[in-house]
């Protein structure tokens, strides 16, 4: 162990001596600036690329399609359609794709946003050659059998259906009141969505159709080199054809905002969301509020700094977090409660007083620090760690924006002061929130009993 | 499910093909379930799971034609008697419509039996 008393020393010598503190400045900002930060748009042969090159032993590359379920024409096609990546093509069955991707270590996903469905393989660096003509093939010469669909696409989507809980049932209900159409439709369509006269092999087979073209895909990469991106997406990227006769539903968003309560067993959920930020705009406040309204502290044995992790302390059997959703025109700010009886009642109160607390201008100074902090932290392993960078700055690209510039993000949120905070959740609470409500109503309150506009 | 068969060498060659024609007319005719409303892949046994799996995979329509022509088939055999003649199954109607699903769920098989006893060779 290291003995406290020569930890404080140095972090005294390190406090006393400015030079020493400003090199370790310097070194974060170039760090932060390094070029594999950020995604880089490129076009190879007329499809949208955007590529990441950290040099490492693995390499993810996905196709990402705009064909979310904001897109889709009919219900359930985007579910359909991401079922069915990876199924017979006209080449080789699907069985060989697994067990040829299996033979190589590689792992293939399919899955979708509310704006895109992403076909992801992820493998050895070398594996770039085969694993780029797989996801070609995947798009444009698969089958879409009749028997595939009744033998295993539709048993995956019931057991998906049965899987829905409250949680994600809350959150596609505030989407759906706060956007209606477009980013309103649903995730997932509940068992209870009737589908079965739009979702069929051949509806799923026309919208790949619309969706998989070269004008209407990205192709994103990250651990791949340039130079190899270059020399293996033009020949096999060949076969996709440049555009489609059709149209996607493609509608730009607006904001409603209201409320919505659905009874159901099992868990209680309550999401309140109020307009946030969208992809291609920055917005620091947001992302500042979202810290410090927090949720699962990180902390072991404390419930933290951030105000919704406060309240659920107090109030046991309930989670909460803050998350921003962000999509290519609109963004929804959300505050997602779950757990067991009142106690989700009794979160919600406490998140809308928290809320109105900083709209009053309650934010401390000590907890406006922590809450950019973690905003910063948040932003970076987002881009780095885990896939959602990789979706968004697919999603970005086919909107027409530059990916996330990671660096000038982070210069954005050491600007966001006490005084932006207050003015910015003033604002959000003026507005009209969208409230859903789901699992026993009984105990649920209403946006009205919360004290928010809808 | 598949027996070993010559056909595909016999319709290679024309000269075999053409002399062996009558005699596959002949036999057709003399099997008689063209007179009884059938298709020659109504006959085949469905008593195993790979034309369980294939019966499965056929259209509602293609479905209920066959059972409704199998019935029909029945009722005939019961009653001692043969369609009208212009009833029969003619040359035209009579066409594989199980036969290619029941081959490719073969094939779907001999592939996953290939891949399972795979030898990765390392070089």
């Amino acid at each position: 162990m290291i003995s406290r008393s020569a930890l404080s020393r140095g972090s005294q010598l390190a406090l006393r001596r400015p030079a020493a503190a400003k090199t370790a400045q310097r070194g974060f900002a170039a760090a932060a600036a390094s070029p594999a930060a950020s995604y880089e748009p490129t076009t190879i042969a007329g499809v949208k690329v955007a590529s990441r090159d950290d040099s490492g032993p693995t390499t993810r590359l996905a196709v990402v399609a705009k064909a979310g379920t904001r897109y889709e024409p009919l219900p359930g096609l985007t579910v359909g359609l991401e079922e069915f990546a990876f199924k017979n093509t006209n080449k080789r069955t699907a069985l060989r794709i697994t067990r040829e991707s299996e033979l190589l270590g590689g792992q293939l996903q399919a899955y979708h946003t509310r704006e895109a469905v992403v076909l992801q393989a992820s493998f050895l660096r070398e594996d770039l050659p085969y694993f780029t003509e797989l996801l070609a093939e995947v798009i444009s010469e698969t089958k879409y059998t009749t028997h595939e669909f009744h033998e295993l696409v539709e048993n995956c989507i019931h057991e998906k259906q049965a899987k829905l809980d409250s949680a994600a049932i809350a959150l596609d209900a505030a989407h759906n009141v706060a956007f209606h159409s477009g980013l309103g439709s649903p995730l997932y369509p509940t068992v209870d969505t009737p589908t079965s006269s739009y979702l069929n092999e051949n509806s799923v087979a026309a919208f790949a159709n619309l969706a998989y073209n070269k004008a209407n895909i990205a192709v994103v990469a990250d651990g791949a080199s340039q130079a190899g991106l270059e020399k293996w997406v033009e020949p096999f990227f060949k076969g996709v054809p440049a555009t489609s006769s059709g149209n996607l539903n493609t509608a730009a968003s607006k904001y409603f905002g209201g409320e919505q309560r659905v009874a159901k067993n099992g868990k209680n959920a309550i999401v309140i969301a109020f307009p946030g930020a969208s992809l291609g705009v920055p917005h620091p406040e947001t992302s500042v509020l979202v810290g410090l309204l927090g949720g699962v502290s990180n902390i072991k044995w404390s419930p933290g700094f951030s105000l919704l992790a406060k309240a659920t302390a107090a109030n046991p059997g309930a989670e909460a977090f803050a998350h921003n959703y962000a999509y290519s025109d609109a963004g929804l700010l959300a505050i997602q409660i779950t757990g067991k009886g009142a106690a989700v009642g009794k979160v919600a109160v406490e998140a809308v007083k928290g809320l109105k607390a900083i709209a009053a201008g309650g934010v401390s100074k000590e907890d406006l620090t922590k809450a950019i902090a973690k905003a910063k932290f948040n932003l970076l392993s987002a881009s780095e760690v885990s896939g959602t960078g990789l979706v968004h700055a697919g999603a970005n690209l086919l909107a027409g924006g530059k990916p996330i510039q990671v660096a000038e993000t982070l210069k954005a949120l050491e600007g966001v002061t006490a005084e932006k905070l207050q003015a910015a959740a003033k604002k959000l609470l003026e507005g009209k929130a969208s409230v859903s409500a789901v699992g026993d109503l009984h105990v649920l309150p209403y946006a009205e009993d919360l004290g928010l506009k809808v | 499910m598949s027996a070993p068969s010559l056909v595909q060498a016999v319709a290679k060659r024309g000269w075999l093909n053409k002399m062996l024609k009558p005699v596959s007319n002949w036999y057709i005719n003399a099997a008689g379930y063209r007179q009884m409303g059938l298709r020659a892949d109504d006959l085949i046994s469905e008593e195993n799971e790979t034309v369980l799996a294939a019966l499965q995979r056929l259209s509602p329509k293609e479905s209920y034609d066959r059972i409704y022509r199998i019935r029909r088939a029945t009722q005939l055999s019961l009653t001692h008697k043969l369609l009208p003649k212009n009833e029969w199954t003619t040359q035209e109607e009579d066409v594989p419509y199980l036969r290619p699903l029941i081959d490719q769920i073969e094939a779907e098989a001999a592939e996953k039996d290939a891949l399972d006893t795979l030898a990765v060779v390392k070089n």
